[in-house]
């Protein structure tokens, strides 16, 4: 094998692993971003993400059906996501303690459920089935990149798409936004903050649930404690990089999954270098991106700050 | 017709307001006039649902109503222009006009408002681009906005608290225009305000309150402005002449063809050239946004000069940052008084030394010398007359007036050579607008410099040695005191004499 071809097939293997691996922050990014544009910091991603994980694998253990799994997954988050909710919205206090809080709570409550279900057996299940278009597929190059996914990643390309129309282009979600920049001007407006950061806290839980039912069941096939290693801070931080447009979120999990893939494809080719120096890359990424978009970007004027009505 | 029936409003340790009638006819401008803390806003805040009113009852049309947030206060048709505006700076126009609005299909047209926004323009002559971002409009295109949004809600009732404290004369007299056009449509417009000219100006009916009582309520035909001021302070004032004493000094300010670009490579000051001598006041005229707040920024350190110098006493400063050009005599009295002028959540100690706390007495050993910071920030609060319960209270717990005097008295008593002041009696009382303006007379008769940059074009003939004038970020040969002339300074403004 001369270099070109090996060049060739490790960038095709880190193009054919992106969407795959870009899935779950993809998912638990959009989340996130619909949650700031309302003013809710969730740094929870991470714990309902891992909590996805577990309840996704389980789910999909006992029942068997796809749908039902990344369904309840979500939805177990969003029970985490009302927590965070309560303590926040209604009693207004820290999001930043609350959002770690919850991070530690879907951790916990994570691997106590795996012990509590599975002892010590380790459970492996087969992930969503890709689609096939006849001919389509087939496509060389780019048929198993554009038409050969799961169904999950179109659903997430579905719905980034919607939430992106939905963000800029709906009534609601301009209301959302003036939640998310001046609660008090929203009310002033009739739009009903806690009403909608009720609403964008459950919808961003949901997507961190399905996030972590991804990494479970389509990509590693089985749960491992503390799996996401990071992956909803990278969510997080994501949603500054793209200065909450969801179009830029697409184009930053992408970049995500492509340095995830890149790291497993190259470990393989240089034994010499201790694997733990590639596994690093995300968060050097992380960094970088974070440095370069500084604070060029407009946040949500209320991002993060309690709705405390005076008078 | 609204009525509001012997409305009592309590806040702790305030009976803000005291069993108070008030009526609202359409088809009329009422203005309620008052001193700040007279319990105007107080009122028309219980009109707008914004306070539960401890007693009394609300009228419409002879029909008690239940007015408990601004959502009643809008199916009453009733809208309220706050002096903050409720506006998102991050959104356009059109967004803005669009928060929460129920008619006009889900998806966000830029089209529908923009077929709303025509309507107004060709009935009540306001006319403002729905695609500009908010942040980027003047105090008074953003007022315009306000208008438009209860406009577009159906309000039939506006309320105005203090429409013009930050509008040029210009744009007050628009305004004025409109609120003409809109009471012939024959809405109901109350006007909350402290200035007897604009009552007497626009006004047809008049309610003054003080503090918290109605005392004085009549159509406005027949009643002078001596009665009304009366009413409003309780005693005969006469308009108040400021003493200047011929002032020996030697030294002067000069900015010497000074030249900001902007983020977007706009020029925001051209070519700006002002002389600031000792022992002088030099008035900034000019309709806001023409470069008087940039000029500003860059005289003081906070923004970048492309060309040109400034010189202080003949040091030169111009690339000097904002603590060494304190340190050689520049003070700076800011519009923002809670962003800029003090730390809002610090009391008012630390506050106090905010351009003093690099140096003795304040810092001893690289540590805090409170003692001397106490005394300093009560030194300024009895000398000023700035009403605080103590030197530990908060600035946040400050009103306006007493926040402005403190900055006033913070800045002075740093004993600055310079002193720059910008709007410094915008929504203040009469009172306080009175104090900060002899005081500044008093600094100038110091010897020392003011540069003036003010809206109100009265105050800068009233207070200035010379005036210049900014327009389009270029500034006019100055106008000697004994050549002011309201009208045509007032053309200046709108670019008379400037090449373009």
């Amino acid at each position: 094998m001369n270099f070109l071809s090996v060049l060739f097939i490790f960038s095709m293997a880190v193009i054919l692993g992106m969407p795959v691996r870009a899935a779950p922050i993809f998912a638990a990014a959009l989340g996130e971003n619909v949650d700031q544009q309302a003013g809710t910091l969730n740094l929870g991603v991470e714990g309902m993400m891992l909590l996805g994980t577990i309840v996704g694998l389980a789910v999909l253990v006992y029942t068997g059906s796809y749908l039902l799994a990344f369904l309840i997954a979500g939805l177990s988050a969003v029970l985490l996501g009302l927590f965070h909710g309560l303590v926040t919205i209604t009693l207004k206090a820290d999001q930043v303690v609350s959002g770690t809080a919850i991070w530690f709570i879907g951790w916990g409550l994570s691997g106590y459920i795996y012990t509590a279900l599975f002892k010590t057996t380790e459970i492996v299940v087969k992930p969503v089935p890709d689609i096939y278009i006849p001919y389509l597929t087939n496509l060389p190059y780019i048929g198993k990149f554009l038409f050969g996914e799961d169904p999950v990643i179109y659903l997430l390309l579905i719905a980034g798409i919607g939430i992106n129309f939905f963000l800029y282009h709906t009534k609601g979600g301009l209301n959302l936004r003036t939640v998310g920049e001046d609660p008090l001007v929203a009310e002033i407006m009739g739009v009903n903050p806690t009403l909608y950061r009720y609403a964008a806290i459950i919808f961003g839980g949901f997507m961190a649930g399905i996030g972590g039912a991804y990494l479970t069941i389509s990509i590693v096939g089985a749960f491992e404690f503390d799996m996401t290693a990071g992956m909803g801070f990278i969510a997080v931080a994501l949603v500054y990089f793209a200065k909450w447009k969801p179009y830029r979120l697409l184009l930053g999990s992408l970049a995500f999954g492509a340095v995830y893939v890149f790291y497993l494809t190259i470990e393989s080719y240089l034994p010499s270098i201790p694997y733990q120096f590639f596994e690093m890359l995300p968060y050097i990424v992380t960094m970088v991106l974070i440095l370069y978009v500084g604070s060029r970007a407009h946040a949500p004027a209320a991002l993060a700050m309690p709705y405390i009505k005076e008078g | 017709m609204i009525a509001m029936k012997g409305i009592v409003k309590e806040f702790p340790g305030v009976l803000a307001v005291d069993h108070v009638d008030f009526e609202l006819y359409p088809g009329e401008i009422h203005a309620l006039l008052g001193e700040n803390g007279a319990g105007k806003t107080t009122l028309m805040n219980v009109l707008y649902g914004i306070y539960k009113a401890d007693s009394g009852e609300t009228l419409i049309n002879g029909k008690p109503v239940r007015i408990n947030n601004a959502v009643d206060a809008q199916s009453n048709r009733i809208g309220m222009v706050h002096q903050h505006f409720s506006l998102i700076p991050a959104f356009t126009v059109a967004e803005n006009l669009s928060i929460g609005l129920k008619d006009g299909g889900f998806i966000l047209k830029e089209e529908y408002v923009g077929s709303k926004i025509k309507e107004a323009e060709d009935k009540y002559g306001i006319h403002i681009d729905v695609n500009r971002k908010v942040d980027d409009l003047s105090i008074g295109e953003q007022q315009r906005v306000e208008v438009l949004k209860l406009l577009f809600r159906g309000a039939n009732t506006l309320i105005l608290d203090e429409p013009t404290s930050a509008l040029t004369p210009q744009e007050a007299e628009n305004l004025f225009l409109s609120l003409k056009a809109l009471k012939a449509e024959g809405k109901a417009i109350v006007v909350i305000t402290h200035k007897l000219y604009e009552v007497m100006e626009i006004a047809d009916r008049v309610t003054v309150l003080r503090k918290g009582r109605v005392v004085f309520k009549s159509m406005k035909a027949g009643v002078t402005s001596d009665i009304l001021a009366e009413a409003m302070i309780g005693k005969g004032v006469e308009l108040a002449k400021y003493k200047k004493e011929e002032v020996k000094a030697e030294g002067s300010l000069v900015i010497e063809k000074l030249m900001v670009i902007g983020e977007r490579h706009d020029t925001l000051v051209n070519d700006a050239t002002i002389r600031l001598n000792k022992g002088e006041i030099i008035g900034v005229a000019g309709v806001s946004g023409n470069g008087q707040k940039e000029l500003v920024e860059a005289l003081f350190g906070m923004r970048k000069i492309s060309a040109g110098s400034i010189t202080m006493g003949g040091k030169d400063i111009t690339s000097s940052n904002v603590k060494a050009r304190v340190m050689s005599g520049l003070g700076y009295i800011p519009e923002e008084r809670k962003t800029k002028g003090v730390a809002i959540s610090l009391s008012l100690s630390l506050n106090s030394v905010i351009h003093s706390h690099w140096g003795a007495p304040y810092l001893v050993n690289k540590m805090f010398n409170y003692t001397a910071i106490r005394k300093l920030a009560k030194q300024i609060i009895s000398k000023f007359n700035v009403a605080a319960k103590s030197e530990a209270a908060l600035a946040k717990n400050l009103s306006g007036g007493n926040l402005q005097k403190f900055i006033v008295g913070r800045e002075m008593l740093n004993e600055p050579d310079y002193l720059i002041a910008v709007n410094p009696t915008s929504g203040l009382d009469i009172g306080a607008t009175e104090y900060v303006r002899k005081e500044l007379v008093d600094y100038r008769n110091r010897g020392k410099g003011v540069l003036l940059v003010s809206e109100d074009l009265d105050e800068l003939l009233a207070l200035s040695d010379q005036i210049v004038v900014m327009y389009r970020g270029s500034t006019s040969p100055s106008v000697n005191q004994k050549d002011f002339d309201r009208l045509k300074i007032g053309a200046m403004m709108l670019g008379e004499g400037f090449t373009r």
